[in-house]
């Protein structure tokens, strides 16, 4: 297995912007890591990097040891003896499954037994045992994910590229297919490079997430870590539904501040040090970090009202407006019920909020 | 499943060994090496350098050398010299009555076929398809056969046996030149008008109706508009295909005295060839037609505002009553002028002892003994333009494969401009590619005129933009990926084509093969100038045979390049699974 070295990676397409630049990372061997971000952000190119179908303007990528890609010199693709599962599939419309499946043992010249022993083995792994003989055109798209899958798996790459592979099946599938590619990576040990613009998918899936905005990397954790610690506002905001609460700094001493959103809704919260009395701050706050009581209810509570309710079947979702104007959204257990118009008691974990400078600075992660 | 199989199909140092790919386990040094695509691609850019790009650059410099180096003499004697005027004239005065009735034919047939009740469209469709397949310089013999002032059979019999002098007919004049080439040029207009009726909207014509509008007023007003630029385009199209056909301007214009660009030019190679002169007239043919074809790409451009909606489009069908049996009526006499009359005759007189009034009395098969057994001059044209047809719509296609596959597949700079090279000799009349290719030929240093090698190179430049049209579409509907998964999967280059690309691409392949396939077996506009008598073609042994008055033998060799035109087609489609004739007939085609 490999691990992957990326430094100072930097691509550009015709005139336009970069659609990567400076891009450092490491993905160790044996994980699960996922490039996320909203389209256009740089993920694919990134990956197509790694593939090899394309050569950076700068940087480089190493695999384990060994240079891969640098400006005008790349080995291509079919040396890198990685593996790769694209977004459409590409399962070869003109050969069978067992043809599609059985082409890179071929290519690697296996005696004819062995290979067949070998494609069976893949095919069960994921769950195709007897459609053998089909042609892609007779297959449902999540079965013809999976010959995409035993297709890259077959020939045990050390390294496998995913480009979005579920996105192009039904909401059901894709949750049957997502949890039987964590098993798989988990199983096989093959380092998985995987592409989405999904933050579910990527937290459920990732050992580590890079969190890519135009073409630059946002944030590089865990996914606990970008999710409850986002490096900055992109990343806040694009792992999932946040409230933005701009605030006014009171106090701060030894990395930790007194911050005013005004109408008397005060926190003590972490902040970056050199963060001074008479800051502006903004405060991200996630609407499952607040909780609402009636009138008078909850520790250090101020008051809203009920704008707007939304109910979603396993959580209710809220907008209260507080009394100096901001709105709030708020998600509650479904048992709790409030009526639009309510007056409420709104208690915010101040704990799991974060705080960013006023003025968001694009910080790298890492 | 058991989760224990995965483990050993998947994990290293479990049950089997580790499979490396060779190179990865060398570890080869980074750096660029030679790939075989490079090789393929370089040569596949150079083919099109010798084959398009330097031949007309020496047209050009050939164009503009006078005794003492540069000057303009060339074209001052082209613009103002009689002679040459008058061609210029009538090819003009050709390509215009040819374009007006291929207007009027094609508009009339596209709106019978796709807007209305008429009965028997098939019929329709297949005389539009004949007649766009046919060579025209065949058609122009056939009637030659039937209206020839002297011995034209229907002239005969209208003049000496039903006596009625004043319903003869002199196809030796403008008239009848102009009859011949819409019989080939009118496909154009109706193939293009067709599908852009087709594709309009019906819900377009139904919003207007819904408005209160009639329906000539719904189809003046709102259908006419969306479909003018395609039947104008069309128009163009036979306009340029009508000024290029050598054959039937020879055949039809000389004795009739009707000297057009096409005849002048080769009149010019008479000896002694007057190779500054040719070049320069060549390029003023050229102006004219690249000027067309602009117009021409400039109309069909503003189609995209012509909804190809597909699903959208449900024509409505027009309910003519008794008039559709009128419409009928002029359908199937199209059908008989086009089609039946010209292939009846040909057919009748390659089986007579001597055309004419009574040739069913004396029927025979010595025609066709002597073109396949006795006359070694037709045996070889016809070995001859197998082999040139077969080699050069294999080659053609080959080159397009890789020349659409380095424009959609690679970023290599300049892929446009490759792409547009290879378009270039849509713009070039097959007479004018004949004297570009003598011009550069003649300056190298091996002798390759009069050999089969310049034929073959005439009609791979002449037909490269069909395959590379051929090839470029079926390309753009193979995803990329399907040949990145193959890449990645350790494939070569050349795997990847082999097993990927290339099949997959097959059908559009063939379609381009027969692209090619069909006019080189036809042509003659440049191998009239390119040929020697070893290297004699079948449209060329036809026409020697016509000039020098073998004319039951000649329409037996007509009916030879007929049957092996079918013979290809129906080839063609056994092997990619039909659809062939329909893309055939569909395409653009290229000037004559």
């Amino acid at each position: 297995m490999a691990g992957i070295t990326i430094s100072g990676l930097s691509k550009r397409f015709g005139a336009g912007d970069a659609a990567v630049s400076g891009l450092d990372l490491v993905i160790a061997n044996n994980q699960f890591v996922t490039l996320l971000g909203p389209s256009g952000c740089g993920k694919t190119t990134t990956l197509r990097l790694i593939a090899g179908y394309i050569s950076p303007d700068a940087g480089t990528i190493h695999v384990e040891e060994r240079l891969v890609s640098a400006p005008r010199v790349v080995v291509p693709p079919d040396r890198r003896g990685m593996g790769m599962v694209f977004q459409n599939y590409a399962v070869w419309p003109h050969k069978t499954v067992y043809e599609n499946v059985v082409f890179g043992l071929k290519l690697r010249k296996l005696p004819g037994a062995q290979a067949r022993r070998r494609v069976e083995e893949a095919l069960a792994l994921v769950n195709l045992t007897g459609l053998e003989a089909r042609y892609p055109n007779e297959l449902s798209g999540g079965q013809q994910q999976r010959v995409a899958l035993a297709r890259s798996l077959v020939v045990e790459p050390e390294i496998l590229l995913l480009d979005e592979p579920l996105s192009n099946l039904d909401a059901k599938l894709r949750e049957r297919m997502r949890a039987e590619l964590k098993q798989l990576q988990r199983r096989t040990g093959i380092t998985f490079v995987y592409v989405t613009h999904d933050q579910a998918e990527a937290l459920a899936l990732s050992d580590m997430i890079a969190v890519m905005h135009a073409g630059r990397l946002q944030q590089y954790g865990t996914p606990h870590d970008v999710y409850a610690r986002p490096a900055n506002r992109l990343v806040a905001d694009f792992m999932g539904l946040v409230n933005l609460v701009p605030c006014k700094v009171l106090s701060a001493a030894n990395g930790v501040a007194t911050v005013d959103a005004g109408a008397g809704l005060r926190f003590d919260i972490a902040v970056a040090s050199g963060t001074s009395a008479g800051n502006a701050v903004e405060l991200v706050i996630r609407p499952e970090n607040i909780r609402l009581h009636a009138p008078g209810g909850g520790n250090g509570a101020t008051v809203g009202r009920i704008a707007d309710s939304t109910f979603l079947g396993n959580i209710s979702e809220y907008v209260v407006t507080l009394a100096a104007g901001q709105s709030l959204r708020v998600q509650t257990h479904p048992r709790q019920r409030f009526a639009v118009g309510d007056a409420v008691a709104v208690e915010v974990d101040a704990g799991q909020a974060v705080c960013f400078a006023g003025h968001d600075r694009h910080r790298a992660g890492q | 499943m058991s989760a224990d199989v995965g483990r050993s199909a998947i994990q290293p140092g479990v049950g089997t060994a580790k499979i490396a790919l060779q190179a990865g386990a060398r570890r080869p040094p980074l750096r660029m090496r030679p790939r075989l695509e490079h090789v393929v691609m370089g040569a596949a850019i150079a083919s099109l350098v010798v084959l398009v790009v330097l031949p007309l650059l020496s047209l050009l410099i050939g164009s503009v050398r006078g005794e003492g180096g540069l000057s303009l003499d060339h074209f001052g004697e082209v613009l103002s010299g009689r002679l040459y005027l008058q061609a210029l004239k009538n090819s003009l005065v050709l390509g215009a009555w040819t374009g007006l009735f291929s207007l009027l034919i094609g508009v009339l047939m596209a709106f019978v076929v796709s807007r209305t009740d008429v009965p028997g469209k098939r019929l329709l469709q297949l005389t539009a398809s004949l007649s766009y397949l046919s060579p025209p310089f065949l058609t122009a013999i056939a009637f030659v056969y039937l209206f020839s002032p002297n011995a034209g059979l229907v002239n005969v019999f209208m003049r000496d046996v039903a006596g009625l002098p004043w319903l003869t007919f002199n196809i030796f004049s403008m008239a009848g030149l102009v009859l011949v080439t819409v019989l080939h040029t009118f496909p154009y207009v109706y193939l293009l008008a067709s599908s852009a009726l087709q594709s309009v909207d019906a819900s377009y014509e139904e919003a207007a109706q819904i408005l209160g509008a009639s329906k000539l007023r719904t189809a003046i007003s709102i259908t006419a508009p969306l479909v003018a630029p395609a039947i104008l385009s069309g128009t163009l199209l036979a306009f340029v295909n009508a000024i290029a056909l050598f054959g039937s301007q020879a055949i039809i214009g000389l004795p009739g005295r009707i000297v057009t660009l096409p005849t002048r030019i080769y009149a010019l190679f008479d000896y002694p060839p007057e190779y500054g002169l040719a070049s320069a007239l060549s390029l003023v043919f050229v102006v004219i037609t690249v000027v067309a074809l602009y117009l021409q790409r400039a109309f069909l451009a503003r189609r995209s505002f012509v909804t190809l909606a597909g699903k959208g489009a449900r024509p409505q069908l027009m309910e003519l009553g008794p008039w559709r049996w009128v419409l009928l009526g002029f359908g199937v006499v199209v059908f008989i002028v086009a089609i039946i009359a010209p292939y009846a005759t040909l057919l009748a007189v390659s089986f007579s002892k001597s055309w004419g009034l009574d040739f069913w009395k004396g029927l025979t098969l010595a025609n066709y003994k002597f073109i396949l057994f006795d006359y070694n001059v037709t045996q070889r044209a016809i070995f001859n333009s197998l082999l040139l047809a077969t080699l050069a719509a294999t080659l053609a296609v080959l080159l397009g494969a890789v020349i659409g596959w380095i424009d959609l597949r690679t970023l290599i700079p300049g892929r446009k401009l490759l792409d547009y090279a290879s378009l270039v000799p849509l713009g070039l009349p097959g007479i004018v590619v004949a004297v570009a290719l003598i011009q550069f030929w003649l300056a190298m240093p091996f002798a390759l005129y009069g050999t089969l090698a310049i034929l073959l190179l005439a009609y791979i430049g002449r037909y490269i933009p069909l395959s590379v049209r051929a090839a470029n579409a079926s390309l753009r509907q193979v995803d990329p990926s399907l040949e990145e998964s193959a890449q990645i999967l350790g494939a070569s280059w050349a795997t990847t084509m082999r097993e990927i690309t290339l099949p997959l691409i097959r059908p559009g392949l063939f379609a381009g093969w027969l692209l090619v396939f069909v006019p080189v077996i036809q042509e003659l506009s440049a191998s009239i100038l390119l040929f020697s008598s070893s290297s004699i073609t079948l449209a060329v042994a036809v026409f020697n045979l016509y000039e020098t008055g073998y004319v039951e033998p000649v329409a037996a060799l007509a009916m030879i390049n007929m049957a092996i035109i079918g013979a290809a087609i129906w080839l063609a489609n056994r092997l990619a699974g039909g659809g062939i004739a329909e893309k055939t007939t569909g395409g653009q085609g290229a000037p004559s």
